[in-house]
């Protein structure tokens, strides 16, 4: 039948689709709440070292536009 | 996560400056990508042009002209020595910038389909997502079923992530090719993905307009970013390098800012006249770039 090359190849999509669902599902697995520690201290740890967080100061932005400084 | 999160102290308002508005381009920009010496940075619009610029001065480094305007994707090799774009022309070119006016240095054409994403493991390696991921050598990546909108490479560069049309978040081993993890629960097309500091959890962002964290090593969403007055699309996100603030840009030209931790909205970027396409934070996390469809891109900090 016209049908069947077409219905093998679902069979064998399906078939590696169920291996891939059973790899994915045999991973070992963490705690949510130790991941979510981990990720809150690791937020912590770096929060000083992050300056979008502690801000940068004016002389050390190197974004900043700098303006010439006349002495009058 | 937000419960775990209830005993850190909150952010506050985070509140950053318009440093610089970076003009040059005469069209759309679709993508942007921050050099590894968080100086330069290089920009692509459907003008027809890569640019490269110097975001302490602003200035124009490099101008790329394409062959094809319809570019979706730009990334800046780690060396500082190439950068390598595609689109609709379903080709990923790399080019030579450091040579005296810029050379098209390879164009890997054996894509079926629009060119959504590339990154660079070295100066001879690329990543590209298209309708399938590919890497150019022998390693091809079959495993979602809508188009592949978006890519990140783990800060170890071993695995990448992936996020597609079909709003599924793949997790993929660089060497050997194989899908090691999928994350669902998104209920549209995921147009931006990047990778937690630490290696161990991904940020994704939908048309379905909320961001959400998944945790690799708990393989499940631990804490989502959604508003109910926050109606449009998530077009690209960034993190702060402690992994903190989100950045997000969505379809209503804003960029909002996001505590990772706590799943509140802290922040506001503000000054688009169209919607927000890329944003990027570069190594130091001195700042963020948001580029978008008004043809701008703007430093903040």
């Amino acid at each position: 039948m016209s049908s069947k090359p077409h219905s093998s190849n679902n069979i064998a999509h399906a078939r590696r689709t169920v291996q891939q669902l059973r790899i994915e599902a045999s991973i070992e697995r963490i705690k949510v709440s130790k991941a979510s520690a981990d990720i809150m201290n690791y937020c912590t740890e770096h929060a000083r070292n992050d300056p979008l967080l502690m801000g940068i100061p004016a002389s050390d932005n190197p974004f900043k536009d700098k303006k010439p400084c006349t002495i009058l | 996560m937000s419960g775990a999160a209830g005993g850190v102290a909150s952010v506050g308002r985070v509140q950053l400056k318009l440093r610089k508005t970076l003009k040059g381009h005469l069209a759309k920009i679709y993508a942007m990508h921050w050099s590894a010496d968080s100086r330069q940075m290089v920009s692509a619009s459907q003008d027809g042009k890569l640019l490269v610029w110097d975001c302490f001065t602003g200035n124009k480094l490099v101008a790329v002209p394409l062959k094809s305007a319809w570019v979706m994707s730009v990334a800046f090799a780690p060396s500082g020595n190439l950068v390598a774009s595609g689109g609709l022309d379903n080709i990923c070119t790399v080019y030579n910038i450091k040579a005296a006016s810029p050379k098209t240095l390879r164009e890997l054409d054996a894509h079926t389909g629009y060119l959504s994403c590339c990154r660079f493991l070295s100066d001879s390696e690329i990543i590209t997502a298209s309708d399938k991921l590919k890497r150019p050598q022998t390693i091809m990546f079959t495993n979602h079923i809508g188009d592949c909108m978006s890519l990140a490479l783990s800060p170890d560069m071993n695995t990448f992530i992936s996020g597609a049309c079909d709003s599924l978040a793949k997790l993929w081993d660089v060497r050997d090719g194989a899908c090691k993890q999928t994350f669902s629960g998104h209920t549209s097309d995921i147009n931006a993905i990047a990778f937690f500091p630490s290696g161990n959890a991904v940020i994704t962002g939908s048309d379905d307009c909320s961001c959400k964290m998944y945790d690799l090593r708990s393989d499940q969403e631990v804490i989502g970013y959604q508003d109910t007055s926050l109606n449009a699309g998530v077009t690209s996100l960034a993190l702060s390098s402690s992994g903190r603030l989100i950045f997000a840009g969505y379809d209503d030209f804003n960029c909002h800012i996001w505590d990772s931790l706590k799943g509140e909205k802290v922040g506001v970027l503000s000054g688009h006249d169209n919607r927000v396409s890329c944003t990027g934070v570069p190594d130091d996390g001195m700042g963020v770039c948001t580029g978008s469809w008004d043809s701008f891109l703007k430093l903040w900090n």
